[in-house]
């Protein structure tokens, strides 16, 4: 494959999404392309259909029509005879490790320090040695800015520190593309600030990243293009100079509106 | 009575000793069946989800003693009628009424234990499960690794519960012959004529058997509860 090659870029790739909830549908005809290094921000009134679209990136909840290809290799599913079948575990289990997922309520494990959070899948899952994956859990608790708190169990961590190690651990295992969901909003308004500051040293760094967010601020800062969802669909994609500059749309410009608002009045 | 109770105890004590062997024997049965079925029954595949159900709605649904009769008394008798060498040397040795009673009290705690392990891996939050599958964990690495060990914590109280529960239920095993606390009683009884007594005697080691048990399980869980939320 040559370097310059489109494809040779597009970490992820989104065609045709569809999925419906016992009938009801939350998403329909989704296309989104993601390239190596950009951050692309997903904004777009509660119940859109964010989270779901980000959780069937990694194939937490599984879709039910179009694609999602993961450097060009198809999520979920494997294509025999023109039909499209369920993939085995050990399959979809591999290619999710090409994606990292921040949670919206950090999820760490909780019987585990801060470093054995770090080095579980480095060790089990990638078959690490234990000193590297110490290497590497130090290296980006240094990035999170919480080396001092190595030996900690979760539950003694404020928020902000827990949802720190939750960016720490998904980097851990050097994925492709870092998915993040709302990671801020289940923060209290002060701590909101350290893991901003860490996602953007992240955008410095070049990652790959999807986030989901309601800082609409935060998107304008560091997203390359601004993607807003509406009733299980994408209706804007445009790079965020532009999303934010001229919105192309009434409701959207009511919803940046009413969100700048609430920022204002909230700090 | 204090005559009595110190003619008797060491007696007593042997039986309830035998006891407490048949309970931690059964427990561990009950808890090996009961990790297995509750896997099944919370696994992707619906015909192993199916299985489990099947037995936890059988197990529960036959009382004890008619399990340990079908166990010691049909089995064996059952195997010898057919009499296929293969099923005579499965369930031949189940004529030992050590033996009959450990796997019929197995089984019979197996289906309770099911669904305490069951309902404390239900009891977890899911983001657990879908926090170790983001890191590219295996449905099986993640209940190993993630899921479990936090879950068998949560567990834990009402395991202990229920090896009390077995504990009581081992006084059955009487009726097949074990010479288990209960059955002390029964001997020293028909020994005596002191029924009221001898019967006292075994309640009371009973009591005292469970007080401690309970005791001792309380503070197994402090420690327990201590190590998820502090350092070592
Ligand atoms: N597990 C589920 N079962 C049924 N409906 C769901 C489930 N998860 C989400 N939904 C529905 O799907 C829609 C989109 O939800 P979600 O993706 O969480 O939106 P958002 O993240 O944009 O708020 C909502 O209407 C929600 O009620
Ligand atoms: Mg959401």
């Amino acid at each position: 494959m040559v370097a310059n090659d489109v494809r040779y870029t597009e970490v992820l790739r989104i065609e045709a999404l569809g999925k419906s909830f016992k009938g009801t549908p939350v998403l329909s005809n989704v296309n989104l392309t993601v390239h190596r290094g950009e951050t692309v921000a997903i904004i777009g009134p509660s119940g859109s259909g964010k989270t779901t679209l980000l959780r069937s990136v990694n194939f937490l909840a599984p879709y039910d029509s179009g694609k999602i290809l993961l450097n060009g290799k198809l999520m979920g599913y494997v294509e025999r005879g023109g039909r499209l079948q369920p993939d085995t575990d050990a399959n979809i289990s591999r290619l999710r490790r090409s994606t990292g997922m921040v949670f919206q309520r950090f999820a760490l494990f909780q019987h585990r320090t801060v470093l054995q959070n770090l080095i579980e899948g480095p060790v089990h899952v990638l078959g690490l040695s234990r000193e590297l994956a110490c290497e590497r859990a130090r290296t980006a608790l240094k990035t999170v800015g919480l080396s001092d708190k190595i030996d900690q169990y979760p539950a003694r961590l404020s928020g902000g520190q827990q949802q720190r190690v939750g960016i720490a651990r998904a980097l851990c295992m050097e994925p492709d593309i870092l998915l993040f969901d709302e990671p801020t909003s289940a923060l209290d308004p002060e701590l909101v600030g350290e893991v901003l500051s860490v996602m953007r040293q992240l955008r410095g760094q070049n990652r790959t990243m999807l986030i989901v967010t309601h800082e609409i601020g935060f998107a304008a800062d560091v997203a390359d293009r601004v993607v807003f969802m509406e009733a299980g669909a994408i209706i804007d994609d445009r790079p965020a100079r532009e999303f934010f500059g001229k919105p192309n749309n009434a409701r959207i410009e009511a919803f940046l509106a009413r969100h700048r608002n609430e920022r204002s009045s909230s700090i | 009575m204090i005559e009595f109770a110190a003619t008797y105890a060491g007696l007593y004590f042997k039986g309830l000793l035998l006891g407490l062997g048949l309970t931690v024997a059964a427990m561990a049965g009950a808890f090996l069946i009961g990790l297995f079925v509750a896997l099944a029954r919370l696994s992707q595949r619906g015909w192993l989800r199916a299985a489990g159900g099947a037995y936890v709605a059988l197990f529960r649904g036959i009382p004890p003693l008619v399990l340990l009769y079908l166990v010691y008394f049909g089995l064996p008798a059952w195997a010898a009628q057919v009499g296929n060498p293969f099923l005579i040397a499965l369930l031949g040795p189940l004529d030992n009424r050590l033996l009959a009673a450990t796997l019929a009290f197995s089984v019979n705690a197996g289906a309770y234990t099911t669904e305490i392990i069951r309902a404390s891996i239900q009891a977890l939050p899911a983001d657990q499960m879908e926090a170790a599958k983001s890191i590219g964990m295996t449905h099986g690495l993640a209940m190993r690794r993630i899921v479990l060990p936090q879950s068998l914590r949560i567990a834990f109280p009402p395991l202990c519960n229920e090896f009390i529960v077995i504990l009581k239920g081992t006084s059955l095993a009487s009726v097949i012959g074990v010479t288990e606390l209960m059955r002390s009683a029964q001997m020293v009884a028909a020994a005596t004529f002191l029924n009221l007594q001898a019967y006292i005697l075994a309640a009371m080691f009973y009591v005292v058997a469970v007080i401690v048990l309970q005791t001792l399980s309380s503070l197994i869980e402090l420690k327990l509860l201590a190590g998820s939320t502090t350092g070592d």
